[in-house]
């Protein structure tokens, strides 16, 4: 083990690297090594994964080798040593490239989704047998694996069909499945099963040494076939044929390696009920989980697919993000998206220190309460991250850089963000005040492993259930993405507690924590995806990240542009609807979402990334909007005095005929509803508004054995929120209403939602109701006009409707740079658009000033009668990204115009 | 494989005439694996062959008292089928039930499928309404009519079957997109009654 300083040492370099340094050959050897360490970490924790899977517990390895030996028996182990370059994992010091690094890197080489059978016969043709493209086949309507044969099958090349199910992919006919097609066909590579012999990399690929040669080659995409690099071994050696079951299976780690653990197509069903999303809406009742878990306890034996596949080495796959903008950039940008930012990247470490510690503890995990101090940390942590989404919003000065280890976070196990500074860890406090059945204290004490906020309940939730091993993939499913919301109390509360006091030695962790880009890979494609699409929307170089932002900062700083509550949330959820339909056709996810997410969850993917990149950073702008709107008609003064009247009456009064929670279960109700407003997800409000209506259900029944229907429950509903006395409530369902994904508002989600709704409604028109025993025509015309709008949402629209944003910034000697978003049509002129300028950067002489150009570093005075929004389209379909931003500024070469120095000569030359 | 095919059922009726037990008997009498976890009896799915397809009925009860009937437009919108419930022992449910089906004809989803149920018809001795007056209101609205008895379990598959029997097959070239009809259906629902 490195001393500390070492590692620490090593804590900039690492950053650097993950933050988007490329140069990753030119590396010292000593990074290498840590590298190297680094992986073999990665490696071995593959291995005590696939012991513990299998087998209770800690075994020799080699049995869990044997056992994916049975999946893959016409495996021959001699062969592959030759055709195919592997990272054995020890010799990573010479060649660190995996297979999976390598396809990886090179897919647009071999992924050529759009490519006609006649084009993949020709790439085809020239290469060796054994070489492959993925392309989709307009016939089959699915994607194909299509296998160049040797002259003696007769025909040039064959098709295999690749299957997609809800979470995986797999070859037709086969039953090994896998997280992404990356993975499928990095095992192809490996084993055959049932193909007629093992896929092959291009020579060239199979032979680079370093990242950057695979990515020179990517970068010729097709043309790579047809180009000189794609030279020819000087010996092809044929394809293996099949050989006799027999043989010993050393490849098995790397099987393991790319699968993550050996993927056994089946899940267990409470797997699928995790994340079924078809239909009704995902939620997950914990009741339903709970009735599986003994398959679970019982079966250990079946690894889940679910995995977070993947080994150390498949950590530099990610293209590091862009570099951070130049200086002028942070003129322009609010400080909410710097914000976003440093929130968003840290959950990271989070994950994969965690599972890390988990990887190295290996067999026998000893449960020992944690440590007291640490307890708290986590605690603080949990809090203070939590607060951040519903307190204050920008909070510039909160900077975290996930690879630096705070001071407060040193004794945090497994690698937790730093803490916040003491002030803002204040806030910390409050939990102690909530009423104590309310889960999340007991959790995160329960949590040494998992310090973080990160670790919401989601993981703690799972925890009991799966056990430890099963854990640490469900966990992940959740835990990163929202990671600023305050856990759910799960609705049973019965759960061992027991299970998660797993502590590391402190040398152990801190070593770990350096590590963290190891195991970044632990996370399920969907959170992979989740997370790139987030990243991306913070980038300004792409069009959709100018997109979301410009959209973002368009309705911050335009207050005035809606005229009702709903006209604003439609807009946004028009805008995310609308986001989603060109990110599934536009090329800037790379590697494309199709090669990750099965086909049928592509949808569902993009919806969550779009909460996360649009409605997280306007959560709070939204709601105090929504607020505002109800301020201002009166609206809530009317629904405090309904509820005020409401809740005099007697249970009875109401129609209630039913138990009826007692004043315990309010509050716990009041709870979960508070909660709820502390997530920007719609759809995770709506799982706590089922949680509430469960035990509102269970009270009722009351073990009574009595199924309720409407008839009773929509009463006891109303009587319980007029008990709660949430105004916010009122928004709450409003922001559900219509924000959710239209095609949950089909299932149990959209069913409670409506009752909640309707509910609600009765309580606004309580007075009219006592009079006319009915509602007002007026609240059945808004029941209507809601149908009809959320209805005619679905019509596809046209990403048109904004790109009609653009971004200005103004530029003054004096008071520095501001910026503001424009409502910009494509065919406004230049001069239309400095004469709004004018008006909205309140210039007195706006014939001094002029719109501007900053691109590549030179300035460009714009001409009268261009279109911004027309040039602003052609820098972004540039294959290259340019960072550009478009300036209000004097037209005079200002003598004191210091800070474009640079520039200012390109533009007296212009 | 068999494409599913989701379908939004709502349950209509007076209050008390035995709506939701008819749901859990219906949900509840074979034992499914592919039934949803569920928070209560008012929202229940099953999921039963048709064809070639699978049709995973989503059904919305709503509450049948008087006070709640102005609620209702948000639980049939988007609606495949109605069920709608009378007790042949109360002459009132089934007046009720014709002012259901008036409300769904006049501003209902378009082509929503109708089924009639007399509920409690192990109770035939203190019957008020009449089997033949049922049938000759469901002939002449072109509903599905059965007697049921969720208590004895009569006829329960039987009117499910009815609704799955009347859905339209999925036209091919919607390529099992389930959304796609009904989304045709609100599309001009909303249109039709444009406020």
């Amino acid at each position: 083990m490195e001393s500390r300083a070492c590692s620490r040492a090593s804590l900039g370099e690492m950053a650097a690297w993950t933050m988007g340094a490329r140069g990753l050959d030119k590396r010292g050897s000593f990074f290498k090594l840590i590298d190297t360490i680094a992986s073999e970490i990665g490696e071995l924790k593959q291995e005590m994964v696939q012991t513990d899977v299998s087998l209770e517990n800690g075994l020799e390895p080699s049995e869990a080798h044997s056992m994916v030996r049975h999946k893959d028996d016409d495996y021959s182990e001699e062969k592959d040593v030759k055709t195919c370059p592997r990272d054995s994992g020890y010799d990573s010091l010479s060649n660190r490239l995996s297979i999976l690094d390598r396809l990886l890197h090179t897919h647009p080489i071999w992924l050529q989704l759009s490519l006609s059978e006649e084009g993949a016969a020709k790439v085809l043709q020239s290469q060796p047998p054994g070489i492959f493209l993925v392309r989709k086949s307009t016939k089959m309507q699915k994607k194909v694996l299509s296998l160049r044969l040797p002259c003696e099958f007769g025909a040039p090349f064959k098709e295999f069909a690749i299957k997609e199910s809800t979470y995986t992919f797999s070859l037709e006919g086969s039953g090994i499945s896998f997280a992404d097609l990356f993975r499928l066909i990095a095992f192809y590579c490996i084993s055959r099963d049932v193909l007629p012999f093992t896929l092959k990399l291009p020579y060239a690929i199979s032979t680079a040494k370093t990242e950057a040669q695979l990515e020179e080659l990517a970068q010729l995409g097709l043309n790579f076939w047809s180009s000189p690099a794609d030279n020819k071994p000087p010996n092809p050696p044929p394809p293996h044929r099949p050989l006799s079951s027999d043989g010993v299976c050393p490849a098995s780690r790397q099987l393991c390696l790319i699968n993550g653990v050996h993927s056994i197509k089946t899940r267990t069903p409470s797997e699928l009920e995790c994340s079924q999303t078809n239909g009704a809406l995902c939620f997950i009742n914990p009741l339903f989980l709970k009735v599986h878990s003994q398959d679970l306890s019982g079966g250990l034996k079946r690894p889940c697919t679910r995995t977070p596949n993947a080994n150390g080495t498949e950590r530099p796959r990610s293209p590091p993000p862009r570099p951070p903008p130049p200086a002028i950039n942070s003129l322009h940008t609010s400080p909410q998206l710097s914000r976003t930012e440093t929130q968003a990247s840290m959950p990271e470490t989070v994950n994969h220190n965690k599972h890390g510690n988990v990887a190295l503890l290996g067999t026998k995990p000893t449960p020992i309460p944690p440590p007291r101090l640490k307890k708290q940390a986590s605690f603080l942590e949990a809090e203070g991250s939590a607060k951040t989404l519903t307190g204050c919003r920008p909070r510039p000065g909160q900077e975290r850089e996930p690879e630096e280890p705070g001071p407060g976070t040193a004794g945090g196990p497994g690698g937790a963000p730093p803490a916040e500074p003491p002030g803002n860890c204040t806030r910390a406090a409050g939990p102690e005040s909530r009423p104590p059945w309310h889960g999340g204290r007991q959790r995160l004490s329960d949590m040494s492993i998992s310090t973080s906020s990160s670790d919401s309940l989601e993981f703690d939730r799972s925890m009991p259930l799966f056990g430890y091993e099963a854990d640490t993939n469900s966990s992940l499913e959740d835990c990163e993405e929202e990671s600023d919301q305050e856990t759910m109390a799960p609705p049973i509360k019965s759960k061992k507690k027991s299970n998660s006091s797993f502590v590391l030695p402190k040398l152990v962790k801190s070593q770990l924590r350096k590590m963290s880009g190891v195991f970044s890979s632990f996370m399920t494609p969907e959170k992979r995806m989740v997370r790139r699409i987030a990243e991306l929307s913070r980038d300004k170089c792409t069009y959709f990240g100018c997109l979301v932002q410009d959209y973002v900062s368009f309705l911050q700083e335009n207050k005035e542009c809606h005229v009702s509550s709903t006209d604003m949330l439609q807009t946004i959820r028009q805008f995310m609807t609308q986001v989603k339909n060109y990110l599934a056709q536009s090329s800037e996810l790379d590697p494309p979402i199709e090669s990750l997410i099965p086909e049928d969850q592509i949808d569902v993917v993009l919806e969550k990334a779009m909460h996360k990149c649009i409605l997280k950073p306007l959560k709070g702008h939204v709601e105090a909007m929504l607020r505002d709107f109800h301020m201002a008609d009166g609206s809530w003064k009317q629904l405090k005095e309904n509820l005020q009247l409401v809740r005099q009456r007697n249970p009875q009064e109401l129609g209630v005929f039913a138990p009826t929670p007692d004043f315990v279960d309010v509050e716990k109700i009041k709870v979960k509803f508070m909660t709820m407003q502390k997530m920007y997800s719609p759809e995770k409000k709506v799982m706590l508004l089922l949680r509430v209506c469960k035990l509102i259900y269970t009270v009722m029944e009351n073990n009574s054995g009595r199924m309720y229907g409407a008839d009773d429950f929509l009463p006891v509903l109303t009587y319980v929120i007029a008990q709660c006395d949430m105004l916010e409530l009122d928004t709450e369902i409003e922001y559900m209403m219509e924000l959710l994904d239209p095609s949950l508002l089909h299932g149990e989600g959209g069913y409670y939602l409506t009752s909640a709704y309707g509910a609600l409604s009765l309580i606004k028109n309580f007075q009219e109701e006592q009079a006319a025993r009915l509602l007002s025509s007026e609240t059945r015309d808004t029941l209507r006009q809601w149908h009809k709008r959320r209805t005619t949402n679905r019509t596809i629209p046209s990403v048109d409707d904004f790109q009609n944003y653009l971004r200005v910034a103004f530029q003054e000697v004096n008071s520095g740079c501001t910026g503001k978003t424009l409502l910009v049509r494509p065919y406004v002129t230049t001069e239309d658009v400095c004469q709004l300028c004018a008006e909205k950067f309140k210039v007195g002489d706006p014939e001094e000033y002029s719109l501007f150009l900053f691109v590549d570093e030179t300035w460009q005075q714009l001409a009268e009668d261009t279109y911004p929004q027309k040039i602003k389209a052609e820098l972004h379909s540039r294959p290259q990204p340019h960072i550009f931003h478009f300036v209000y500024k004097r037209i005079k070469n200002d003598p004191y115009g210091v800070i474009f120095q640079n520039g200012e000569k390109d533009l007296t030359t212009s | 494989m068999m494409a599913i095919r989701e379908l939004k059922v709502c349950l209509l009726g007076d209050t008390g005439v035995g709506k939701s037990s008819i749901v859990c008997r219906f949900v509840q009498d074979h034992f499914d694996h592919n039934i949803s976890p569920t928070i209560g009896a008012s929202f229940m799915t099953k999921t039963v062959p048709c064809g070639n397809e699978l049709h995973k009925f989503l059904i919305w009860d709503t509450a049948g008292q008087e006070r709640f009937h102005s609620l209702a437009p948000m639980y049939y919108r988007g609606s495949a089928a109605a069920v709608i419930v009378y007790d042949i022992t109360k002459q009132d449910s089934f007046h009720t039930l014709k002012k259901w089906v008036k409300e769904l004809k006049e501003h209902g989803p378009e082509n929503i499928v109708m089924a009639i149920a007399g509920n409690k018809c192990d109770l035939s001795d203190i019957r008020e309404v009449p089997l033949k007056d049922a049938k000759e209101y469901a002939e002449s609205i072109g509903a599905v009519v059965v007697e049921t008895s969720a208590k004895n379990a009569i006829n329960i598959e039987e009117l499910f079957q009815g609704i799955s029997r009347q859905i339209p097959p999925l036209d091919p070239h919607e390529n099992g997109n389930n959304g796609a009809i009904k989304l045709g259906k609100q599309a001009t629902q909303a249109s039709r009654r444009c406020c």
